[in-house]
């Protein structure tokens, strides 16, 4: 090879100064786009300036080296020669200037990098704030739900045992170590007969009628800590006497020292009086079975003895001694058989009619036959009676001997203290569909003891001679064949709230309508 | 970084130094002759050849990692070829006396003519530089393009 041709680098010169200056212009633009898109990115900032440097070293180098080409091409080498040291030292001043951008690329890159640093650790303090604050917010939110929860279920728990204790039936009392009533349920109130407004002032000691229970209840708290099914008697405010059944827990403070009681209290009194009529009942029972026994053994005798006085009494004058023996016998013989009688009415073995009555009318018929009577032991009469009763139906002459014993009793009881008031009222009790009429009087009442013994057959508390004791047994007879009852009250509280006398309810039921027909059929019980 | 923050400083200073090696007439305006203007640019070769190797250690050392960057890398590296070949055919530019040419065609028929050397052939060779500067630009264009779809990537996620 004798030689090299030039051509491939002149060729190669030119293409590749317009390459060049295509790319630059490529490269600029992406810059641009980039510093456009994230202004505030110092990297961009830094890559616009480079390429802008880059690319106006690029042009004026391509651009130079083009017009070179094309000048030597067409001859115009002294041109040429002319613009080229412009050329070269612009060249020079541009490739300068990239330099020093290039240069000063560390110390952006330092101070973009220390930004960088702090924003991130920014960034991430501000996420862990974030997640801290959402933590704190969620657990704010679940106190809250908690708090709320909780409250609900204390809520919905105190409206169940307020509901409970304000609904009791029964007595349900809370008390301090002294014994004072702090709190008491309605019913507490209702059940002892004091108001809301005395219950700072109740205590124990006030409701308990025997002292012995109260010191018997207190020293079984404070021993055992409990009372269980306690029977005791407690007073109400006008003073009768309820019988309940008591348990109460002791409550004790921190250093294990009485501090009070919780107690529920149940009102037995109604319970007790029906369980004291059923022995009543049964006693009364089984008092008139063997009385009617008594009676038809007594009665077929006693019938021969009379018989037989009145025959013997036909062979002697009146006037004979032995005549005059007789009708001694004759007249016992009929008190015998009076008695007899008596007995049979009490066990409801006598002959009944059955007629519409009204009682009313009995008890006017009644006080017309002992009226006078009453009137000469000073005593007056209070009549209160229904204008409207329902008619019953019963043995009128027999309900007259019942209310003629019962005020027969009631005279006797006051006769003592020389006069007092009998009170005779008769009301018709729609709900027990039953019409009740009470004697009451103003004597000396029935001493408790004897309470349990006064329907009893021969039972009296009269001196021997003014009764036989089978006034309130017959009675009791009479009133139970009418399917009624006789209640006794001894003794009643008065309108001005004083204890005295007795009261004797009698109570008989008002048939259907059916069969409240006028009926006078006589007929007799099995 | 103490390496970067002390060449840094001792920048000026060595430049400085270079330029003060060579005083020449120390006249109080000095003159500046035909040659002058080729040792500066050839030190503007060298400028730019260190602050593209600073460059291309900077991103070396820097957090960027990405596809972009390293696009940018090897812009730095054919960039610093590409001044090396310029340097060289510069300086050969100056000893073309020994290169001769025939030129009986017109320009675009040159030839260099023989017997050949090895500095005929480097002269020849630094003439292609635009190998190198145009993988070096083109390696440019593709280091900004990808950086930007990056940042629109980024954006898009």
């Amino acid at each position: 090879m004798t030689s090299l041709p030039m051509l491939p680098a002149i060729l190669v010169d030119m293409a590749g100064s317009f390459i060049i200056i295509v790319l630059s212009f490529l490269s600029l633009r992406y810059a641009w786009l980039l510093i456009r898109r994230q202004p505030e990115n110092f990297l961009w900032g830094f890559l616009f300036y480079f390429c802008l440097t880059l690319g106006c070293f690029s042009v004026s180098r391509a651009l130079g080296h083009l017009l070179k080409q094309i000048l030597l091409i067409f001859g115009y080498t002294e041109q040429w020669h002319v613009l080229a040291p412009y050329t070269g030292g612009f060249n020079t001043l541009l490739m300068t200037s990239l330099a020093a951008v290039t240069i000063y690329y560390h110390k952006g890159i330092e101070g973009y990098q220390a930004i960088q640093k702090k924003a991130d650790s920014l960034r991430i303090a501000n996420e862990q704030l974030e997640v801290s604050a959402d933590k704190l917010l969620k657990l704010n939110e679940n106190l809250e739900k908690i708090v709320e929860n909780r409250t609900q279920k204390l809520s919905e728990s105190e409206k169940k045992f307020r509901n409970f204790f304000t609904n009791s039936k029964d007595m349900v009392y809370f008390c301090d170590a002294t014994t004072r009533i702090g709190t008491m349920n309605p019913a507490g109130f209702e059940m002892l007969g004091y108001s809301m407004q005395q219950a700072p002032q109740l205590g124990l000691q006030d409701i308990f009628y025997n002292p012995e229970d109260l010191e018997k209840y207190t020293e079984a708290l404070t021993t055992m800590g409990f009372v269980q099914d306690l029977e005791v008697e407690f007073v109400r405010a006008e003073g009768t006497v309820i019988y309940v059944l008591l348990s109460a827990t002791a409550i004790f403070d921190e250093n294990q020292k009485f501090s009070g009681c919780e107690g529920i209290a149940k009102d037995l009194t109604r319970v007790r009086t029906m369980m004291k009529q059923l022995a009543s009942s049964e006693k009364m029972a089984s008092v008139g079975q063997m009385a009617a026994g008594v009676a038809h053994e007594v009665n077929t005798p006693l019938g021969v003895i009379l018989g037989y006085a009145q025959l013997m009494m036909d062979d002697f004058s009146p006037e004979s001694e032995e005549g005059q023996n007789l009708e001694v016998i004759e007249r016992q013989a009929k008190a015998c058989r009076k008695i007899v009688a008596d007995l049979l009415k009490f066990s409801r073995q006598s002959e009944s009619a059955r007629e519409n009555i009204l009682l009313n009318e009995i008890l006017e018929d009644v006080l017309a036959v002992t009226e006078h009577s009453l009137n000469m032991d000073h005593i007056k009469v209070s009549r209160d009676f229904d204008e409207d009763l329902p008619i019953i139906v019963g043995d009128p002459e027999k309900l007259r001997q019942v209310f003629v014993n019962l005020v027969n009793n009631a005279r006797h009881a006051m006769e003592e203290q020389g006069g007092g008031k009998l009170f005779l009222s008769c009301h018709y009790e729609k709900e027990r569909d039953q019409v009740t009429a009470t004697i009451r009087d103003t004597g000396h009442g029935i001493p408790k003891k004897v309470m349990a013994q006064i329907f009893d057959p021969f039972f009296t508390t009269k001196s021997v001679g003014k009764g036989t004791g089978l006034g309130l047994s017959v009675s009791y007879g009479i009133i139970k064949e009418h399917g009624g009852v006789i209640e006794v009250e001894s003794p009643v509280q008065t309108a001005d709230g004083e204890l005295k006398g007795t009261a004797l309810h009698v109570k008989l039921p008002v048939p259907p309508l059916e069969s409240a027909i006028v009926i006078k059929d006589n007929h007799r019980e099995p | 970084m103490n390496v970067q923050k002390r060449l840094h400083r001792i920048f000026p200073f060595l430049l400085f130094l270079l330029l003060t090696m060579f005083p020449g007439s120390a006249w109080a305006v000095q003159s500046h002759g035909a040659p002058e203007g080729l040792y500066v640019h050839q030190f503007a070769h060298i400028f730019y050849t260190a602050a593209l190797c600073y460059l291309f250690w900077g991103i070396r050392h820097a957090v960027f990692k990405s596809k972009g960057w390293r696009y940018l890398q090897i812009f730095c590296f054919f960039m610093i070829l590409w001044n090396v070949v310029a340097f060289t055919g510069h300086a050969l530019d100056a000893l073309a006396g020994s290169v001769t040419f025939s030129s009986d065609t017109g320009y675009l028929g040159t030839r260099i003519l023989g017997p050949f050397t090895s500095l005929k052939f480097w002269y020849y060779f630094t003439k292609l530089d635009h190998l190198f500067s145009i993988p070096a630009l083109f390696f440019l264009y593709l280091g900004m393009k990808t950086l930007y779809r990056n940042t629109m990537e980024e954006k898009e996620v």
